[in-house]
């Protein structure tokens, strides 16, 4: 671990203060706020979290299925970045306490709703338990697996462990694809039940992939100011920048595609959920979303000189983040109404989660040599050429 | 003594020596650098001072005209130039246009891509580069680099640029002529490239006969006209009434096709007014509806003289009389709804707009025949 500069003790400060206030607003908000508004804020929190942690842990696991050398020097943020994980879990187990808040199967008055009816095989308290702790094992199984591997490499200097690791991860992706639908399906579109998508998985997997490239982009970009990856090179910011182009295209593509079908199909039950989300009020959100999420990264990613301007890739990452919250937000938040709520109780929950996650990396980001320095690939990462 | 010369051409063998050449070379400008490699050096494009392409640029300005393009054609086709409401959308319906938009695009950039990338930037059609002809190009495509310094400035002197060259680490040089092309186009070759060109249209055509109609059991495309549908006016034994066209279900209104609230001409005189303002595009289509459905029975002036006036046996009305003149606009609606006598009703060919803008013109026509002092 570097040692601990006056700056950076200052920062931890800032970062500990911001979360004892948003803390105390949080606090403030469960006692005074509706509860719907409480646990759908800590829902879209806590999911803005576990994603980026996932999509973290999906890059290290995709960097090992298909070999890649190049993100190899950079594969400790992503490593460190998917630390995120536990804590979401652990956030999310909270939030089991506002499943009969917000999730209207749960609520008595589904016996009179044939449709709610019929799903009652799935939407059950008890099976939407069991797949939660089934993704949750899964999910610390793998990230245990990938990132402490990974730690333990650097002292036992154990090239197997890079075999196994590739061994490992066609299963990851087969169990990630379908833990990140019953997630989306669960939490997200349990919301509204009464809703069919079966392009959704696909799209939260997509957001969460591409706000994953945008995290990893953040975490490299601010070591390397910090002049701790001295051996990173614009080739390989370059790299992932075009990582994070292809994929703002493919989520673009999903979220489109998923809008023009129900649109084309028109059924009631399908668009009735897009109308609540791109009419009246909620129009600017639904506006706001594509540009942060796509044309804003998309045009600053296209031309090459961008990809290897730091300043530039930092805004397309934040631009993508900052999207990732409104998707969700936009996802979530129309349940309380037509009108989009934000004032000061989404405001200090947002400064509470933030503060937790960033010192939840922070923490991460002292855990072990900053690049995996007896990775067998690393060299050939280093040596690698565009 | 440059004019027979073409460039003079180092062979390398190291990757790092002929990036390393190109810079000390460069700054002392003899002539445009060049490199020949069997595979792609990196930083060579830097030293030999390669500006980076502009390919790029255009690629993204094309991709943005293409989608432009496609939009602005798909939305003037199905909201302006043929309004056809589909399945209850709004006319200019972007989201249907993406697709195709994107499309447009991608062929835009692929095409711009590709063709600059040949035409623009690689100056095609170049054929046999003077290098080709140089002897070192086989070990070029093998396994030796080449930088070449061409004879473009005034001051190119072949050898210096050899010394240069050979000071900088070059194995071997070689100097490369320009070269005489001794077989300029003929006409034979000309005929020789047209009867091949026409030899393969008769080829392809002859196969795609034989497969399309001599050999029934392939047909290798399946044309949309051949496929298992029910044709309009067709019978079919699919429907229990044997009809493959499916008559309108009982109720059914089309839409601008109201059935009329009266049953006679007179009646809807005293129900209905002229809802359309007098306006120049609204005469303007009130003229080409007449001329167009009317004149032919009531004359171009409305004066009740048919066009085909002898083929024709019926009286049509003549609208400058008085007594049609003082019926009101409802009467010559109802009468183009309903019809009367030897007067057809125009219910199933025109819609209520084209019915009330001809209602315009006959007033028009009229007023033009019995002009007031004030009107001229
Ligand atoms: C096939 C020939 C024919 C065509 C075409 C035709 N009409 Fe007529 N129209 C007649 C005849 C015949 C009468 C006289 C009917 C009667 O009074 O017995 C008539 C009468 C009329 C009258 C007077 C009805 C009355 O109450 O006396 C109007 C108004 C009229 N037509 C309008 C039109 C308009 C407008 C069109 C074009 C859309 C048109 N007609 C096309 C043959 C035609």
């Amino acid at each position: 671990m570097s040692p601990v500069s006056p700056r950076s003790s200052l920062v931890r400060n800032l970062l500990v203060a911001l979360t004892l206030v948003g803390a105390a607003g949080t606090a403030g908000v469960y006692v005074s706020a509706s509860r719907e508004r409480f646990w759908v804020n800590w829902l879209v929190w806590t999911l803005f979290l576990l994603t980026l942690g996932l999509g973290n842990l999906f890059l290290v696991a995709l960097e090992r299925l298909v070999s890649a050398h190049w993100s190899v020097p950079m594969r400790r943020v992503p490593e460190r970045i998917a630390s995120l994980i536990p804590l979401a879990i652990v956030l999310l187990l909270i939030a089991f306490f506002g499943v009969p808040v917000i999730f209207p199967w749960t609520y008595p008055a589904v016996a009179h709703n044939p449709i709610l009816v019929a799903k009652t095989a799935w939407l059950n308290l008890p099976f939407f338990a069991v797949r939660f702790a089934v993704c949750a094992v899964v999910w610390m199984l793998f990230y245990r697996f990938y990132v402490r591997g990974s730690l333990r490499q650097d002292e036992n200097k154990d090239p197997a462990f890079t075999v196994r690791a590739r061994r490992l991860a066609p299963a990851f992706m087969v169990v990630f694809f379908f833990s990140v639908t019953i997630l989306a399906f669960d939490w997200i579109s349990g919301l509204e039940p009464e809703w069919y998508s079966d392009m959704f998985g696909v799209y939260l997997f997509a957001g969460t992939f591409i706000s994953g490239i945008a995290a990893m982009l953040v975490g490299v970009l601010s070591l390397m100011r910090r002049g701790r990856l001295p051996e990173v090179q614009t080739k390989h910011v370059y790299n992932l920048g075009t990582l994070g182009l292809a994929f703002t295209v493919f989520f673009a593509y999903i979220g489109f595609a998923q809008y023009l079908l129900i649109w084309y199909a028109n059924l009631p039950e399908e668009v009735i959920w897009f109308k609540h989300r791109i009419d009246g009020a909620w129009q600017p959100v639904a506006l706001l979303l594509p540009l942060l999420h796509f044309f804003i990264p998309f045009f600053l990613l296209i031309g090459a000189l961008g990809k290897k301007h730091p300043a530039t890739l930092r805004v397309a990452a934040l631009s993508i983040l900052l999207g990732h919250f409104v998707d969700l937000y936009w996802l979530v938040f129309p349940v309380l109404g037509p009108t989009p709520l934000f004032g000061w109780p989404e405001l200090s929950m947002a400064c509470f989660f933030l503060g937790l996650g960033l010192l939840q990396i922070r923490r991460a980001m002292g855990r072990g040599a900053d690049i995996p320095v007896s990775d067998p690939l690393l060299s050939r990462g280093l040596e690698w050429q565009l | 003594m440059s004019s027979g010369t073409f460039a003079v051409l180092g062979l390398f063998s190291d990757a790092h020596k002929i990036v390393e050449a190109a810079q000390q070379i460069r700054p002392r400008q003899l002539g445009r650098l060049e490199a020949y490699t069997p595979y792609p050096v990196h930083g060579l494009d830097r030293a030999i001072g390669l500006a980076p392409s502009r390919l790029g640029r255009l690629v993204m300005l094309m991709g943005v005209i293409g989608a432009g393009l496609a939009l602005l054609f798909e939305g003037w086709v199905s909201a302006v130039d043929y309004p056809l409401v589909t399945s209850g959308k709004p006319l200019f319906s972007w989201q249907a246009f993406v697709p195709v938009m994107f499309e447009v695009t991608v062929l835009f950039a692929t095409f711009t891509a590709g063709l600059a990338m040949l035409f623009a930037f690689n100056k095609l059609p170049f054929f046999g580069h003077p290098v080709l002809h140089s002897k070192a190009i086989k070990s070029i495509t093998r396994d030796k680099l080449a930088l070449s310094i061409e004879a473009t400035s005034a001051t190119f002197d072949a050898e210096t640029a050899r010394q240069a060259l050979l000071q900088n680490g070059a194995e071997s040089v070689e100097i490369v002529p320009v070269p005489v092309w001794n077989r300029p186009l003929s006409l034979v070759g000309l005929l020789r490239t047209i009867a091949g060109i026409v030899a393969a249209c008769a080829v392809a055509g002859a196969g795609l006969f034989a497969l399309e109609k001599l050999i029934p059991i392939v047909p290798p495309m399946v044309h949309m006209h051949e496929q298992p549908k029910l044709n309009a006016f067709r019978v079919s034994s699919f429907f229990a009434d044997g009809r493959g066209m499916r008559p309108a279900v009982t109720g059914t209104v089309a839409r601008g096709h109201l059935p009329p609230a009266f049953a006679t001409p007179e009646e809807a005189g005293t129900l209905l007014g002229n809802p359309l303002p007098l306006t120049q595009p609204i005469a303007e289509r009130g003229r080409k509806v007449f001329n167009d459905h009317c004149a032919i029975c009531h004359g171009l002036v409305g004066d009740g003289v048919p066009l085909l006036s002898h083929a024709y046996g019926g009286k049509p009305g003549n609208f400058l009389s008085n007594e049609i003149r003082a019926r009101p606009d409802g009467h010559y609606f109802g009468v183009l709804m309903l019809g009367k006598n030897a007067m057809p009703s125009y219910a199933a060919d025109l819609d209520n707009h084209d019915r009330w803008a001809a209602v315009h013109y006959i007033r028009i026509l009229q007023r033009a025949q019995n002009a007031k002092d004030e009107d001229l």
